[in-house]
């Protein structure tokens, strides 16, 4: 009895040693980076070149001081002008972000939102189904101040050594009453590759 | 006599395994941070200002060798308090050539940015 008694207690103990207890479950070859760094795996547009282009321009833009009392913006798409497929509305889309954060500037419904935000006070509007006091009126949007549109371009060049890739990004700030450019930035990004 | 050789010989290794001392607060070394290794490069005069609302920085930087040199930085946007404001900085790639010295300028992410740390490291 005591021998059985023992194996079972000796057993227990091993099975708790050998517990798992990391917080980790599935394969040890996939892992979590830093978002933030420096990616070269290809020299095709990347992480590093959407976070460096959003954070130059927004900080370049905020801190130039055009933007007194959070004006309205409205944000259109960027122009991808390059031979690669770039989503150029996640540039616009961390701009906003950004520029939402530091406090500086207010946006309208760009032209994707702007169908929900019709369906929506049509809704609220027209429907009957909401309580007056509760509806949404209509003919109360506010209208943009500014503009903000820009456009990527690249040039590729290669040879048997070598690929380079030269990106350039433009960004401006139009004033839509008078139509004048009252803001513009560019960040270039230069990408070699040696074979 | 052997004593006291003995006795001047262990100051001396002392003093040799000694750590420097850490930089005076407010000093430009004191908003370094070398993340592991960094050679090649000094880091010298820092310029802070604040322009229209956010904290602007200038760190002059200079090659001391005669080849190229690459470095990796990123700068951490500290509050009043001494904590981190906003979002971490992406990780930036510098290019300098042979005994070149450039400034690196940089705009803090939030207007509540009170000071900064340039985080930096060679390959």
């Amino acid at each position: 009895m005591f021998a059985r008694f023992s194996i079972l207690a000796v057993v227990a103990v091993l099975v708790s040693g050998c517990a798992n207890t990391s917080p980790v479950l599935g394969s040890k070859n996939i892992n979590y980076g830093d978002t933030k760094a420096v990616e070269t795996v290809t020299n095709e547009f990347g992480s590093t070149d959407l976070q460096m282009i959003a954070e130059s321009m927004t900080r370049s833009l905020a801190q130039s001081g055009i933007l007194h009392g959070r004006p309205v913006v409205q944000v259109y798409d960027v122009k991808n002008k390059t031979s690669e497929y770039i989503d150029t509305r996640e540039i616009t889309t961390s701009i906003k972000t950004q520029l939402m954060k530091t406090g500086t500037a207010r946006f309208a419904s760009d032209n994707t939102d702007m169908q929900s935000q019709v369906d929506q006070l049509k809704l609220q509007n027209q429907s009957g189904l909401y309580k007056k006091t509760t509806v949404s009126k209509t003919g109360n949007m506010v209208a943009a101040k500014y503009r903000l549109e820009g456009s990527i371009s690249s040039i590729v060049k290669r040879s048997s050594d070598y690929k380079d890739v030269f990106y350039k990004f433009s960004l401006q700030l139009i004033d839509v009453e008078s139509g004048l450019a009252e803001w513009m930035d560019e960040k270039e990004i230069r990408k070699t590759t040696e074979r | 006599m052997r004593h006291f050789i003995l006795g001047a010989l262990a100051l001396v290794l002392l003093a040799g395994c000694a750590t420097p001392p850490p930089p005076e607060p407010g000093s430009a070394a004191s908003k370094i941070v070398v993340m592991g290794k960094f050679k090649g490069i000094a880091v010298g005069a820092i310029r802070v200002a604040r322009e229209n609302g956010f904290l602007t920085a200038k760190v002059q930087l200079s090659n001391i060798t005669s080849s190229n040199q690459t470095m990796y930085y990123r700068f951490a946007w500290l509050g009043a308090d001494g904590f981190p404001v906003g979002d971490e900085d992406t990780w930036k790639v510098l290019n300098l050539y042979a005994n070149q010295a450039t400034f690196l300028p940089a705009i803090a992410n939030l207007p509540q940015a009170a000071d900064f740390r340039l985080e930096v490291k060679t390959p």
